[in-house]
């Protein structure tokens, strides 16, 4: 019997991550050199002293899989430890995709009745941050709460979050789900306690309905019908839910502000193109104010950027302002700027990619890539002396040879 | 379990001539490379010849060397029938006690091998620098119908006194052994690697045991000969480095920063535990900072890099303030460098504070008064746990021990050569 079983939300695509989130969830893409986005969440459970977690997964979860593994690399294995992934399934009577977060728990009430816990903690598994869950917990307790939500301040004007109006005692008196003209600046972190009983009741009640988000279906319908708190949390969180936001938080790593020696973040070391069996970083070229991981190896420039492990950074070659992942290789004199890469990409001689034409907005995405960064897609090869402009995607395995792609294109 | 070739990995080496490096540590667990331990090499070279049970005997100081080797998972020697066994000296049983020599810590662990009735067995040593397949040593050895095979290679003639020297005749047979010969006849010199086929060793060990037989070099091998068993010499001409003393340490981690030195770790899959200590699982990747200048050196994960790295090899978690300097050393884990430090051929062990402002590696070359030319290259070694308080200055050849806080006597300055 446990006290709290943790639940973990990490279907979700994003599209607009566009090709980072082609072939993965969000909860799978790797960010800061060595980690994945899930390993933040993880790493908070086994942190907060939750022992069981169950992780709720629908859009290609193998990547999710294979990195979480038997979970021995956050600590949750042992007699009482588990994590378990929970991906749908067919029963008797209910048979379908999870049609949304409340009926992914929904569907998988039976997993937490094993162990009988007095309450489940939800999360997220996409946002950045670092949270003693145990502070919630001991608020929600103190408070006699049938229902904690986390809320946080944040300068974003998107129609992404939930708001929250916070009263002093703690009571959430309103809760607005993705409103045109938000009533407050707090926003839900998407981290929620229940206390089980009124958990599964809620669940239920919600299947008779045909939406079923736990923002906008459940926790929007709570304020004034039982005890609901909003807990406030006021340290460094990201979303990084756009390839804007993402590469900021890249920066912002880099700037000091999310200090990871102190956060103590596990991630998974050995599966697929993990860290294992790597050397250390090699340098030999020059590097300025940027993350290098074991693997590396840099004869060129590397300024102002993130190097996931087994980078190869050839001599005359300049990466700036980038985050490159796992395994490219970017040959001689190749110059990259402002790129996000992906995996065992590579990059031909003197290819340029990123240097000009940062105002040019993409066409197909105006919104959504305007502000200079180019993006390629997983295994992505680009031909030696190919040329291409700011705010173009690449999408995945694609073989580029034109001799050049002009600002804003999308290459499919 | 029965298996066609076990191998006993013998890990127990003082290292004396490694000085404070081995103090507090067995040889084979030294660190090395930024982020493996000496003994990863042969661990590494049995996983991938695929020879998946192994004995490992230790004595000296093993804890750090067990923690490190685990379950042997980080070499995929964990699973229903593959597995790595710690062997220390032991009590109870007929023959035990404390292991007097190489040959008599395999003599007392006979069972282990008669568990798996294999048909050879390898035996190693765990402090080479090397990468070898010993599928090819064992193909050499059934080849030649060999009772025992004995690894070679070629030496300067003037390093014989430190080895086993063999002669060969042309069909590759061994013809005269000499143990640490004043005199060598030859130059091909015994690696530490042998083949035997179990029921000629487990013979050999019996009856040199009873004559009070307990090393393979001084005892085993010559025994055999004497007997005139079939014992052959497989010639290696990779690359290959004993690290025994202080200077051949750091020249082979030297050679990780040469492209033309044979040593190419990229190429030769070597594993080591990750896990240990959290010594890379908990820690981001190496920061670079914006002021800092790295050239040709290895960075492991968790540093943080703000003065200059030249010619060095850095291990996790290592701090190297803004304006300090560190030139052609080799930094352990979690090692403090604080400003304006400046380091020349120094080997520090791990968690040492280096204040700001000293000097390492400075003024002349006397040799090491208590090594003598075993520490005469210039080459500084501070111990683990050290703290060198600010500005202090220290020559080269020295040797600062384990766990000194420097800070608590009014020392400014320690000459060359000094021992501390």
């Amino acid at each position: 019997m446990n006290e709290i079983v943790g639940m973990i939300l990490a279907g979700g695509r994003v599209d607009e991550l566009l090709t980072l989130t082609e072939k993965r969830p969000k909860a799978a893409v790797p960010i800061f050199g060595i980690y994945r986005f899930i390993d933040f969440v993880l790493s908070n459970m086994m942190r907060s002293r939750i022992d069981n977690i169950g992780v709720l997964s629908q859009f290609r979860p193998y990547s999710l899989m294979r990195h979480i593994g038997t979970g021995e690399h956050w600590d949750f294995i042992g007699r009482k430890r588990g994590i378990r992934m929970l991906p749908p399934y067919k029963g008797l009577k209910e048979s379908d995709w999870y049609r949304g977060t409340a009926d992914a728990v929904y569907q998988n009430i039976s997993y937490i009745e094993e162990f009988k816990p007095q309450y489940v903690i939800i999360a997220a598994a996409d946002h950045i941050y670092q949270m003693d869950y145990q502070n919630v917990f001991e608020f929600h307790k103190k408070k006699r709460a049938d229902v904690t939500v986390c809320f946080t301040r944040s300068k974003i004007k998107k129609p992404w979050f939930g708001y929250g109006i916070i009263e002093k005692n703690g009571r959430l008196v309103t809760y607005q789900e993705k409103p045109e003209k938000p009533l407050s600046d707090w926003i839900s972190m998407t981290i929620y306690i229940f206390r089980t009983d009124i958990l599964f009741d809620l669940l239920k009640e919600n299947t008779q309905t045909d939406s079923h988000e736990f923002g906008r279906d459940i926790i929007s319908q709570l304020p004034g019908q039982c005890a609901i708190y909003g807990y406030k949390f006021c340290d460094y969180w990201s979303y990084a839910r756009t390839i804007d936001l993402y590469y900021e938080t890249n920066m912002e790593f880099l700037k000091g502000k999310i200090n990871l020696n102190t956060w103590q973040v596990c991630t998974n070391l050995i599966e697929g193109c993990a860290l294992r069996d790597r050397l250390p970083a090699r340098i030999e070229g020059n590097a300025t104010n940027s993350y290098i991981s074991d693997g590396c190896i840099v004869k060129g420039t590397v300024v102002n950027s993130i190097l996931s492990p087994g980078i190869i950074v050839e001599k005359g070659a300049a990466v700036i302002d980038s985050v490159i992942f796992h395994n490219t290789v970017i040959k001689g004199n190749a110059r990259l700027k402002r790129v996000i890469c992906d995996k065992i990409c590579e990059i031909g001689e003197n290819a340029e990619i990123g240097t000009y034409g940062a105002k040019t907005p993409s066409i197909e995405f105006k919104n959504l890539l305007n502000t200079g960064i180019t993006i390629l897609g997983k295994e992505t090869k680009i031909a030696p002396g190919v040329k291409i402009g700011a705010n173009t995607v690449v999408y995945s395995g694609i073989h580029v040879i034109d001799k050049e792609i002009k600002p804003g294109s999308t290459i499919r | 379990m029965k298996k066609e070739i076990i191998a006993l990995l013998l890990a127990g080496g003082v290292g004396s001539r490694l000085s404070i490096l081995a103090k507090l540590r067995a040889k084979p667990a030294i660190p090395f490379g930024g982020i493996y331990r000496i003994i990863d090499f042969t661990m590494s070279n049995i996983a991938n010849s695929k020879v998946d049970v192994v004995g490992v005997l230790t004595q000296y100081k093993p804890l750090s060397l067990m923690e490190h080797i685990d379950n042997g998972r980080p070499w995929d020697l964990f699973g229903k029938t593959r597995l790595v066994e710690i062997l220390p000296p032991k009590t109870g049983e007929e023959i035990s006690d404390w292991y007097k020599g190489t040959s008599d810590a395999v003599y007392q662990n006979i069972g282990f091998i008669e568990d798996f009735s294999p048909e050879m067995v390898l035996i190693v040593s765990g402090d080479h620098i090397y990468y070898m397949d010993y599928n090819a040593l064992r193909r050499y050895h059934k080849n030649k119908k060999a009772d025992a095979t004995i690894g070679l290679i070629r030496i300067p003639e003037e390093q014989a006194h430190h080895f086993g020297i063999a002669d060969i005749d042309r069909n590759g047979r061994i013809t005269d052994w000499q143990e640490k010969p004043k005199k060598p006849k030859s130059n091909l010199a015994s690696m530490g690697i042998y083949i035997f086929n179990t029921e000629i060793l487990k013979t050999a060990l019996r009856e040199s045991a009873q004559k009070g037989g307990v090393d393979f070099a001084k005892d085993i091998i010559p025994l055999l000969l004497k007997k005139r068993k079939r014992i052959f010499g497989y010639k290696f001409t990779d690359y290959w480095r004993d690290v025994g003393t202080i200077d051949a340490y750091w020249d082979c981690n030297m050679d990780l920063l040469k492209t033309d030195s044979g040593l190419h770790i990229e190429n030769w899959n070597i594993r080591t535990n990750l896990f240990i200590h959290g010594e890379v699982g908990l820690r981001p990747s190496a920061y670079v900072g914006k002021n800092a200048r790295v050239k040709n050196s290895l960075t492991s994960s968790g540093c943080i890099i703000e003065g200059t790295v030249e010619n060095s090899i850095i291990s996790p978690g290592v701090i190297v303030d803004k304006g300090a300097r560190v030139i052609d050393s080799i930094i352990f884990h979690n090692t403090v460098i604080k400003t304006n430090a400046f380091l020349s051929k120094v080997i520090i062990d791990k968690n040492v504070r280096i204040g700001a402002g000293v000097k390492i590696g400075a003024g002349n070359s006397k040799p090491n008064k208590t090594l003598g030319m075993n520490l005469s290259t210039g080459i500084t070694v501070i111990g683990k746990n050290a703290i060198i308080p600010d500005r202090m200055i220290i020559g080269k050849n020295c040797i600062i021990s384990s766990g000194i806080a420097l800070n608590k006597y009014r020392l400014k300055k320690i000459n060359s050569g000094l021992t501390l």
